[in-house]
C-alpha cells in the first residue's frame, strides 16, 4: 500500500467581485513540481499527495477549507491561500493546528508582520518591489508627474502607497491618486481624469481583467501616457486579453518566463512540454512553494510539524527565479525580481534585482 | 470645459449601456414581477456564447447574435415553464430563492466549462479613437449606442402595439381576467421570460465585444440592472432608459470630480433616495394592481 504525505493546497476557482487571478497557472506549477518530486521517489520514501480545496478568495470559505485540510486530511503543510485577505484569515488556523503555511502569492506586506511563526512567504511584497524599482522607473522613464491608480483593496492601496512613497522621495510629483472597484468594466471616467492630470507616467496596481480592460480603453481614448505597474501584467492571459494595447507596458514582477538562469530555462521547457504555454508568475509561485515545503520535510527527516517548521527557517532553495531564504518573520529574501517591458506578447527583462533584507 | 464634455459623453454612453443591460429585467421584474436574480447570469451566458461562436468558431458577428438571441429565447422559455411555473402565485420569496439558486447553478456551470479567464467577443467594429471636437469616443461605442436605441424602441413597440404585448400587459395586470377573455396566460408568462432572457443575452454579447465577459460577473450586472429598473420605474422602457442615463451620468460626474473609488455606491444611494421620495420610480404612473 502506498503511503502518501498529504499536502494541503488552497486555491481559488471562483471570483465574486474579489480578485481575478487564474487558478490554473498556480495549480499547474505545483503539479509540475509534484510530478518531478514523485518521479524521483517522493520524500522520506513516500509519495507526495496534493489535496486541493477551493477557498474562492473569500476569507470564510478559505477558513473552512483550511479546517478541513488540517482536521480531516491531516496535511503536513498548507500552501496558500491566493488572495492576501484569505491568507490572513487562515494564518490563525495554521497556528492553532500547528501546520506550517507557505504562500507563494499573497503579497500584502503586513502578513509577515503579524508574528505568526507558522507562516512563510516565498514571494515579494509590494514594498520590496517598490524599493527595487522606483529609481529605475523614475530615471529611465524620465518621470516627473506621476498618476497612481489602484484597485480598491489591500493589494491595490498597498501598492499605490509604497510606490508613491518611493517615487516621491526621488522627486516625482503626484498628480493623481485614484482607486477603482474590482470588476469595473468602464474606465473612461478614470482615464479622462488621467488625461486631464497631464501625468507623464501612470502607476497601476491591477489584476488581469481590470488591468487589461483599463489599458485597452486607454488605447481607445488615444492616450499615450506610459503605464507601469504591479499585478498580473506579465501573464499570458493579460497579454492575450489586452492585445496590442499591452505593448510598452512596464511591469514589476517576481518572475518572468524570459529570465536567463539555467534553472529557469529547464523550468520553462518542462512547463511548456506539459502545458503548451509559457509559465507566468503564479506558475513559478506554485512550483517554488511545493519544492520549498518538500525540501524542508526532506531536511527535517520527519513530518513532525515542529521539525518541518525549523527546517523551513533554514531553507536555502534555488528556484527558477533565484535563491529563497526565510528571515525570522518568515519573509523570503535572496530571490530575483524583474522589471519587464511587454513587447508583442513577450515580457522582455529590462532590469533585475535581488531582493535583500 | 473639455473635461466636463468628455465626462458627460462618457456618462451618456455608459448610461445607454446600463439601460441595455437592464432591458431584460425591466420586462421580467418590472412587468412580470419576477425578482430575477439570475438576470446577470443570462447576460453572462449571452456573452460567453457570443464569444464561443465568434472567437472560437470564427462565425460572423451578426449571425452569432441571431443564434444567441434564439438560444436564449428557448432557454428563457424553458426556465419559465419548467422552473418558475412551479412557484408562480406563491408570492415573491420562493421565486427569489429559485432565481438565486439558478444564478449559482449557471455561474458554476459556466465556470466549469469556460473557466475563470475573462474573454472578449470578436467584433467587426473598430475601437480606434474617433475625435469629435473635444470629445473622444470609438466607432464601436457609437454603434452600440445606436443598436441599444433600436432594441429599446423595438421592445417598447412590441409591448405597446402588438397583440402579444397587449396580452402580456393584460396578464400581468390581472391574470384571472386575462384568462377569462381567452389569453393563454401560461404561454404569455413563458414568452415574457423568454423575451427578457433574449434581451439579457443580446446585451451580454453586444457589451462583451467592448468590455470583457467572465463567468462570475453576473452578480454585479444583476445589481446594477435592479438599480436601473427601480430608478426608472417598474416595467417602463422609457424609465429604464432614463434610469440608465441617470446612473451613468452620476457615476461619470462623481468619478470625474470627486473620486472613482466608491463609485458603485452611487447607484445604491440613488435607489435609496428614490425609494424614499418616489417609491414607484421616477417615470412610472402610479397604478393599483389587482
Amino acid at each position: 500500500m502506498a503511503v502518501f504525505l498529504p499536502t494541503g493546497l488552497i486555491v481559488k476557482a471562483q471570483r465574486k467581485n474579489v480578485e481575478n487571478r487564474p487558478i490554473d497557472a498556480d495549480v499547474n506549477g505545483i503539479k509540475l513540481a509534484l510530478g518531478e518530486i514523485n518521479a524521483r521517489g517522493g520524500v522520506l520514501g513516500k509519495k507526495v499527495e496534493l489535496v486541493i480545496e477551493d477557498g474562492q478568495c473569500k476569507p470564510a470559505n478559505t477558513v473552512n477549507a483550511a479546517e478541513k485540510l488540517t482536521q480531516r486530511d491531516k496535511v503536513v503543510a498548507l500552501i496558500g491561500a491566493f488572495c492576501s485577505s484569505a491568507t490572513a484569515a487562515i494564518m490563525p488556523v495554521a497556528q492553532s493546528a500547528k501546520v506550517p503555511l507557505v504562500t507563494g502569492v499573497s503579497s500584502a506586506a503586513n502578513l509577515t508582520e503579524k508574528g505568526n511563526t507558522w507562516f512563510f512567504r516565498a514571494t515579494e511584497t509590494d514594498a520590496l518591489l517598490a524599493k527595487s524599482f522606483a529609481r529605475i522607473l523614475v530615471n529611465q522613464l524620465k518621470l516627473k508627474k506621476v498618476a497612481y491608480i489602484g484597485v480598491n483593496d489591500d493589494f491595490g492601496r498597498g501598492g499605490v502607497e509604497e510606490f508613491e512613497k518611493q517615487m516621491s522621495a526621488l522627486g516625482a510629483t503626484t498628480v493623481l491618486k485614484e482607486y477603482f472597484e474590482h470588476g469595473t468594466s468602464d474606465y473612461y471616467t478614470l482615464l479622462t481624469k488621467l488625461k486631464a492630470s497631464g501625468a507623464d507616467g501612470a502607476f497601476v496596481a491591477a489584476e488581469t481583467q481590470d488591468g487589461s480592460t483599463l489599458v485597452k480603453q486607454k488605447a481607445e481614448l488615444g492616450l499615450s501616457t506610459k503605464v507601469f505597474g504591479v499585478g498580473s501584467w506579465a501573464t499570458a492571459d493579460f497579454m492575450q486579453l489586452a492585445g496590442p494595447a499591452a505593448n510598452g507596458i512596464y511591469a514589476a514582477v517576481p518572475y518572468a518566463s524570459t529570465m536567463k538562469t539555467p534553472k529557469n530555462e529547464a523550468f520553462v521547457k518542462a512547463y511548456q512540454d506539459q502545458y503548451k504555454a509559457a509559465p507566468g508568475k503564479y506558475s513559478a509561485a506554485g512550483y517554488n512553494t511545493l519544492n520549498i515545503v518538500v525540501d524542508a520535510i526532506a531536511r527535517a527527516q520527519s513530518t513532525d510539524p515542529d521539525k518541518v517548521r525549523e527546517a523551513l527557517l533554514k531553507t536555502d532553495y534555488e528556484g527558477p527565479n533565484g535563491h529563497f531564504r526565510f528571515d525570522e518573520k518568515g519573509q523570503a529574501t535572496g530571490f530575483t525580481v524583474v522589471l519587464v517591458q511587454l513587447e508583442n506578447g513577450v515580457p522582455v527583462v529590462v532590469e533585475s534585482n535581488t531582493v535583500e533584507k | 470645459m473639455d473635461l466636463f464634455l468628455q465626462l458627460v459623453a462618457n456618462g451618456l454612453v455608459l448610461g445607454a449601456f446600463y439601460a441595455l443591460s437592464a432591458l431584460g429585467l425591466t420586462l421580467v421584474f418590472g412587468l412580470m414581477r419576477v425578482v430575477n436574480f439570475a438576470h446577470g447570469e443570462l447576460y453572462v451566458i449571452g456573452g460567453l456564447f457570443g464569444w464561443a461562436l465568434t472567437a472560437v468558431f470564427g462565425w460572423n458577428y451578426f449571425l452569432a447574435l441571431v443564434v444567441v438571441v434564439i438560444v436564449l429565447g428557448i432557454l428563457g422559455y424553458l426556465i419559465d415553464q419548467i422552473l418558475i411555473a412551479r412557484v408562480r402565485g406563491q408570492g415573491e420569496e420562493p421565486t427569489i430563492l429559485l432565481t438565486i439558486g439558478l444564478s449559482i447553478f449557471i455561474a458554476n456551470t459556466a465556470l466549469l466549462i469556460v473557466g475563470t479567464t475573462p474573454v472578449t467577443v470578436a467584433s467587426p467594429f473598430a475601437s480606434k479613437p474617433l475625435i469629435l471636437g473635444p470629445v473622444v469616443i470609438t466607432q464601436a461605442r457609437l454603434l452600440l449606442v445606436v443598436i441599444c436605441a433600436v432594441l429599446i424602441a423595438a421592445a417598447n413597440l412590441l409591448i405597446q402595439k402588438t397583440t402579444l404585448g397587449r396580452a402580456m400587459r393584460a396578464t400581468f395586470q390581472d391574470p384571472m381576467a386575462a384568462q377569462l377573455v381567452g389569453i393563454r396566460t401560461p404561454r404569455i408568462y413563458g414568452f415574457t421570460f423568454a423575451l427578457g432572457a433574449t434581451l439579457a443575452g443580446a446585451a451580454g454579447m453586444l457589451l462583451g465585444s467592448i468590455y470583457v465577459v467572465e463567468a462570475s460577473t453576473g452578480g454585479i450586472i444583476s445589481l446594477k440592472a435592479f438599480v436601473v429598473v427601480i430608478l426608472g420605474g417598474m416595467g417602463s422602457f422609457a424609465g429604464a432608459v432614463a434610469g440608465g442615463l441617470i446612473l451613468g451620468l452620476t457615476e461619470a460626474l462623481w468619478g470625474g470630480y470627486v473620486s472613482t473609488g466608491y463609485v458603485d455606491a452611487i447607484g445604491f444611494a440613488l435607489v435609496i433616495v428614490t425609494l424614499l421620495v418616489r417609491p414607484y420610480g421616477l417615470f412610472s404612473r402610479r397604478a393599483e394592481r389587482a
